[in-house]
């Protein structure tokens, strides 16, 4: 995996902070360059500069696309560490006053799309099994990420016929899949599509080259092919 | 015999919890009389997801049909997840206040 290595100044430029203050980082361990070859320039990785600037939705994105060792405070290895994480962030979001009665759908499609990463994956992850969970209260975001086998894989099972991932975010989304099937009936996403289309929630939802946006204000459901691939699946939620 | 779910957890999303929780009624299922209404009371629960609800109410109303009752909520996501797992199970649920 190419590293990107950047000079302190265009690092002080990304950061909108003065190159002064990153020799003062990194002298203090706040944010520590890599110094090339023991030389005295200061150089940063790329990923090093998103991490600490929290740009989650870039952090996810990358992750679902080119694999790399996530910081704790965004991975969860298994649905019980998602479990006590979301409910942290459900108490943190019923403490903000223009929430109060919006906050319980907010949880609950972040649930329905975590959930359904591990219960779609269990024992078949490809490589990292696990999710990406991040949040922005104050930029009023959640982003979630997965390497799993992405939603065309996964619903072919039952729908041998599915053709692309297009189709299969559109019958994810619209069709409902019950019946007296012995597989785990997955609606969660009609769920999310429903909630976001009635609530001052958008979302964006990715897997394979297939996209899905809901926002504001038209509310509409927009699934597009996209440029590039996930094997899983990433999806932003704002509000 | 009237149920509070909130006994069950306050952040109700996962279809394991779900099942768990349906798993853990049993016995108190047992004891509802022949012709007893169950009832289903929202209060205290924070957030109610369709994985959860569709393991634990869905088989209560194949169960229970009419008998069950699911008392009025003003949560959102308890109204949004009935109304989603009303049109998977293709029956409504009967809601009193």
């Amino acid at each position: 995996m190419e590293e990107k290595l950047l000079t302190i100044t265009q690092a002080a430029e990304k950061l909108g902070v003065s190159v002064d203050t990153l020799r003062r980082w990194d002298n203090s361990g706040k944010l520590v360059a890599i110094k090339k070859d023991g030389g005295v320039h200061r150089f940063y990785r790329e990923k090093d500069l998103e991490i600490f600037s929290s740009d989650i939705i870039q952090i996810a994105h990358d992750w679902a696309k080119d694999d790399f060792d996530l910081p704790s405070s965004f991975y969860c290895s298994n649905s019980a560490v998602f479990q006590a994480r979301l409910t942290k962030l459900e108490s943190l979001l019923m403490d903000q006053p223009d929430l109060a009665v919006l906050f319980s759908v907010i949880v609950a499609i972040t649930g329905e799309i975590g959930n359904n990463s591990f219960d779609h994956n269990l024992g078949k992850w490809p490589d990292t099994p696990g999710i990406f969970f991040g949040y922005d209260i104050n930029k009023r975001q959640i982003v979630l990420a997965d390497r799993g086998l992405g939603v065309l894989t996964t619903l072919r099972q039952v729908r041998p016929t599915l053709q692309n991932h297009t189709e299969a975010l559109d019958v994810a989304f619209n069709e409902i899949l019950s019946g007296r099937a012995p597989e785990k009936r997955g609606n969660g996403l009609k769920f999310v599509r429903e909630v976001t289309t009635t609530q001052p929630i958008e979302l964006f939802f990715q897997s394979g080259d297939a996209e899905v946006r809901i926002k504001d204000p038209e509310k509409e459901f927009r699934l597009t092919r996209g440029q590039e691939i996930l094997r899983g699946c990433f999806a932003v939620i704002k509000f | 015999m009237e149920i509070e779910l909130k006994k069950f957890g306050t952040t109700l999303i996962s279809r394991q919890a779900g099942t768990e929780a349906f798993r853990a009624f049993q016995p108190t299922l047992q004891e509802v009389e022949k012709d007893e209404n169950l009832e289903i009371d929202f209060d205290g629960v924070l957030t109610f997801s369709p994985s959860w609800g569709d393991e634990f109410l869905s088989p209560l109303l194949e169960q229970f049909g009419d008998r069950l009752i699911l008392k009025t909520s003003d949560n959102l996501s308890v109204q949004a997840t009935l109304k989603t797992l009303t049109e998977v199970n293709k029956k409504p649920f009967k809601i009193e206040d």
